[in-house]
């Protein structure tokens, strides 16, 4: 045991390359989410630092062309930590009753895929690990559900199985 | 939609801490794992009436010093000294580089979550048992026990 010196990428990547492990071999939903979650704010910071700007920014400003209330870019970085369940996988608070609503593998795939938008930013889509994921996303996930071609302004309907479309209109 | 119980949630990510830190040594991810399950185990430990590490930690420092520090000031000391601030904060503030001791930081954040986890559910759990045996063998348990037994029992743990 030993006391050595890391940059802030080196602890970021160490978590973000352990949350793709278990994601790609289909472990611990709850581990890559708060994994994933937390390499990415390190990398936040670090393509904040690179390009005074980073994913959050992005999406902020989509939510506001959108017609969104402006907010904070901690107040944004929040609510879609809340979206993707970060916190609830690290914490408790006293009045909750401990039950939590959510559909892990969704929020898995989300929280390693934003952190791999600032991580891209930083070391770019060369980089060993960003290809050998995204090689890998290409071959195992819904390319149209999660619009991987990168199609522009895609709505969420328009990614959804046409034949679940069908049944909810059905059902409906 | 799926509804998990957060026992459920601390317990898998404890397990699965435990896996990474014999099988892969990626002591980054096991020290932010088991804060995670320590961050749900800690309110758990509480709710049963029963005295959380962090808790233990506040009696202890009011024996040495005669004061006791603010529960949430210690519970964010304890995560200083084992890293995990440090793999899930970063401001503009800090310092580009950070020195740390990966692997007993791994072992003594995995060992602060098991035993909230113990008090909660005792040690006979295969992942349970695997920590406390490892680091029994490679913490030298006999020295630490022989140090333990000159503790006064108002600095032990509560039974």
């Amino acid at each position: 045991m030993t006391v050595c010196e890391y940059t802030r990428l080196q602890l970021a990547e160490r978590q973000l390359e352990a949350a793709i492990g278990l994601f790609m071999v289909g472990r611990d939903r709850f581990a890559v989410i708060t994994l994933a979650g937390a390499a990415d704010v390190i990398l936040s910071q670090l393509a904040f630092d690179k390009d005074k700007s980073n994913f959050t920014d992005t999406l902020m400003g989509e939510a506001i062309r959108d017609g969104a209330v402006e907010r904070t870019r901690a107040e944004h970085g929040r609510a879609i930590n809340d979206v993707l369940f970060i916190n609830d996988m690290k914490h408790m608070d006293k009045e909750e009753d401990g039950f939590v609503d959510m559909d892990p593998e969704e929020c898995a795939f989300g929280a390693i895929m934003k952190a791999m938008v600032n991580y891209i930013a930083i070391v770019g889509r060369k980089h060993p690990t960003v290809a050998a994921f995204l090689l890998w996303v290409s071959k195992n996930m819904d390319s149209k559900k999660y619009n991987l071609s990168g199609v522009p302004n895609l709505k969420p309907e328009d990614a959804q199985d046409p034949a679940s479309n069908e049944s909810e209109k059905k059902g409906a | 939609m799926p509804r998990f119980h957060k026992f459920d949630i601390a317990r898998s990510q404890l397990v699965t801490a435990t896996e990474i830190f014999f099988n892969q040594r990626n002591f980054s991810a096991v020290i932010t794992l088991a804060g995670a399950a320590s961050g749900i185990l800690d309110e758990l430990v509480r709710r049963e009436g029963k005295e959380p590490f962090v808790d233990y930690t506040c009696r202890v420092h009011r024996e040495l010093a005669g004061t006791t520090p603010p529960r949430r000031s210690a519970f964010h000391h304890i995560e200083k000294r084992l890293g995990i601030s440090a793999h899930k904060h970063l401001s503009d503030k800090d310092t580009p580089t950070v020195k740390l001791d990966l692997e007993r930081q791994a072992t003594n954040a995995l060992v602060r979550a098991i035993s909230d986890y113990i008090v909660l559910k005792g040690q006979e759990e295969a992942f349970v048992k695997a920590v406390l045996q490892w680091t029994w063998q490679n913490s030298d348990g006999k020295a630490i026990m022989e140090r333990y037994q000159a503790v006064p029992e108002r600095q032990r743990p509560k039974k």
